[in-house]
């Protein structure tokens, strides 16, 4: 297992620059997930690691030595490709010892590698069969199993779970943070779906547009995003997000003439650029009433989501609609009046010009 | 197909059987034809209306094979007694079979040669052309190649122009180089085949997904080894069925071999209707000839039908 860093990578498709002076440190046996729309940049830096892809400028080092040069079988390290990606004619125990062959180890030695990885991912029933035999689940062991059987520096794996369906995904979520702590191994995660990035992560990484926008662990990306790509591609349902005027203690979303009064001295010395000032609020920091009450703002229910556990409220106020998230079955209709505030604690404001946090939440 | 059938369905069906009967009377009946005439005798090969009901007979073949001349008197009947049994179908179609004067061995035809000289050719030109094709279609397939399409076209181009167009000059070209009459001379010639092969190979690559050889080179396999254990064993298919293509049309190779050759190198197709010969030709002959020269494809086709039928990697990528 080992530590890689990545160095001021750039790398260009034509004209098109998909990585932007990438800096990250992956720790030895840490697991990072970096997570981003499609076309971030977080699939190309991953196949920059493996050696699938050139860098056009930069280092990447595994333990300390630059490897950015090397081809990829000379840089000890794994991959998990999101279509899995067996070789159909070959049996899952060829499969799996396939990398075990290009290290010409001897076979009594692959046998028992193959037997002892195959037991840990619970295949060992399909060693003989055929990879288009198995369920997705199963295919998806394989391939992490083929990953794993040659023991690398590093496991990559490139949203390994895209192609399965939402219960298999959760199940093989679990199975993955399993192996990871059974074995320890350093491994960096692509995915575009934030609950696996939250549920897996040591450490978050989230890349847009081929730039680093914040790392950290879950709850820190998701308490103090950096910026408003940050704050709102984690989190579901969404961060809602407004134009606010701030005048004394009171903020006004867009230009309605009330406003939620927060406490000193959360808006003390908030001032935005040229754009004006941006307040991102998560659904659970917006808080309903059914009565009158002090620092509440009238407001009327228009939409609800009953998701069993809890209800998504779309209150609107003014022009505005803040989305709540409430118990379930706390309103019961559309129309219906209500009170709401928001949790000072729970507010975040940006720069709206430049998208960059101005404060944190406390 | 479970359930109840509407007597629509019935209908089309067996509208659909009887259409499959008809197409297959039309495609059989030429085969049946050829192989009915390479067993008839001389006399009954050429009756209108058709014989149908006749004692089949092996002489066509025995004078297939060996060289005959017409007989000018009738053999004495020790001669005859003598003779081997296939002697005596000659002799009874007013031929006999020449010997070699000193030896007394049988002179044989120029048909066995030329069936050889025709596998001989096919084979190497498709083994040729499969390979190199496969090799090609990769490089094409999955590196950036300058100027990709106009290759491409220019490679399926070599194909455009009808093989007597491009047989004089290539003719003279050989005279000068002495590949006229050689097997490597034609084996080049039917290389024309190598443009299907491309595109045909291309087209089955580029459906075998990257990945295959991106996980093949993180697992630490060289780009060749990955080539050779991933890729071709995924590229077989389509191997199978350009060989099969590419066969067939370098077995059935009139135009160049022809021109070309002679008789060194000389495959069957010249060599068949070269027998009608001056004089009434011997139809039976003709059709023995055939109907032997029709097995090697039929084999091979035969042999090679589980990969023409495609989705051998079925199911083994999910997209």
């Amino acid at each position: 297992m080992a530590q890689i860093d990545i160095r001021n990578v750039q790398k260009f498709f034509g004209h098109l620059q998909v990585l932007k002076d990438l800096n990250l440190t992956i720790k030895d046996g840490e697991f990072v997930v970096m997570l981003g729309q499609s076309g971030g940049g977080k699939t190309t830096a991953l196949r920059a690691i493996a050696g699938l892809e050139t860098v056009s400028s930069g280092q990447i080092l595994i333990d300390g030595v630059e490897v950015q040069d090397r081809k990829a079988a000379d840089r000890d390290i794994a991959f998990v490709f999101q279509s899995f990606s067996l070789y159909p004619h070959m049996t899952v125990r060829e499969n799996i010892a396939f990398p075990l062959r290009a290290v010409r180890m001897n076979a009594a030695d692959r046998d028992k590698a193959v037997t002892e990885v195959a037991s840990t991912l619970q295949i060992s029933q399909h060693l003989d069969r055929k990879p288009s035999a198995l369920s997705g689940g199963d295919m998806q062991r394989v391939a992490i199993g083929r990953a794993l059987v040659r023991r690398p520096q590093a496991l990559l794996m490139d949203e390994p779970l895209g192609v399965l369906d939402a219960k298999l995904r959760e199940q093989m979520r679990a199975e993955i943070k399993r192996l990871h702590i059974a074995r320890g191994s350093t491994s960096v995660y692509v995915t575009h779906d934030q609950i696996e990035a939250m549920s897996l992560a040591d450490r978050i990484v989230i890349l847009h547009d081929g730039v680093l926008q914040q790392v950290g662990a879950p709850d820190e990306v998701y308490l103090h995003p950096t910026n408003l790509f940050v704050a709102t591609f984690v989190g579901s349902p969404v961060m809602n997000v407004n134009g606010v005027r701030i005048e004394g203690n009171s903020v006004m979303l867009n230009d309605a003439s009330r406003g939620f009064t927060f406490p000193d001295p959360v808006l003390a010395g908030l001032s935005g650029g040229a754009g004006g000032i941006t307040m991102g609020v998560r659904p659970e920091a917006v808080l309903l009433r059914h009565e009158p009450a002090e620092g509440y703002v009238q407001a009327v229910t228009t939409n609800i989501e009953p998701l069993g556990s809890h209800d998504i409220v779309d209150a609107q106020v003014d022009g505005a609609v803040l989305r709540a998230r409430t118990e379930s079955g706390f309103v019961t209709g559309e129309g219906q009046t209500l009170w709401v505030r928001i949790d000072p604690a729970q507010a975040h404001f940006f720069d709206t010009a430049t998208g960059l946090t101005l404060r944190g939440a406390n | 197909m479970a359930g109840v059938r509407t007597s629509r369905e019935i209908v089309s069906n067996r509208i659909a059987v009887v259409a499959v009967f008809v197409a297959l009377a039309i495609m059989l009946t030429p085969i049946y034809w050829i192989a009915s005439t390479a067993f008839k005798p001389r006399n009954l090969a050429t009756t209108i209306p058709p014989t149908v009901v006749f004692e089949p007979t092996v002489s066509p073949f025995v004078k297939l094979f060996t060289k005959r001349s017409q007989l000018r008197e009738q053999p004495s009947q020790e001669e005859y007694d003598a003779a081997p049994w296939w002697e005596k179908m000659v002799f009874d179609g007013g031929e006999k079979v020449v010997r070699n004067a000193k030896t007394g061995d049988v002179t044989l035809s120029g048909y066995g040669d030329r069936f050889t000289n025709s596998l001989i050719i096919s084979i190497v030109s498709t083994m040729l052309a499969v390979s190199m094709g496969t090799l090609t279609a990769y490089g094409f397939s999955r590196f950036k190649v300058a100027g990709e399409d106009d290759w491409l076209f220019f490679i399926l181009s070599t194909r455009m122009l009808p093989p007597v167009v491009v047989a004089i000059p290539m003719f003279l070209m050989y005279r000068v180089v002495g590949l006229n009459d050689t097997h490597l001379g034609l084996i080049i010639d039917t290389a024309f085949n190598l443009s299907f092969s491309v595109w045909i190979m291309k087209g089955f690559i580029d459906e075998i997904p990257r990945e295959y050889e991106e996980a093949a080179l993180v697992d630490g396999y060289t780009r060749m080894q990955a080539f050779f254990k991933v890729v071709l064993p995924e590229a077989l298919t389509g191997m199978a069925a350009t060989a099969v293509f590419c066969f067939i049309t370098a077995w059935n190779e009139y135009a160049f071999a022809l021109i070309m050759t002679n008789r060194n190198a000389q495959t069957a197709p010249p060599y068949i209707p070269s027998q009608v010969g001056s004089g009434l030709p011997d139809w039976t002959v003709i059709a023995a000839g055939t109907l032997l020269f029709l097995i090697p494809v039929a084999i091979f086709t035969f042999l090679l039908r589980n990969h023409l039928l495609r989705g051998m990697s079925f199911g083994a990528i999910r997209k």
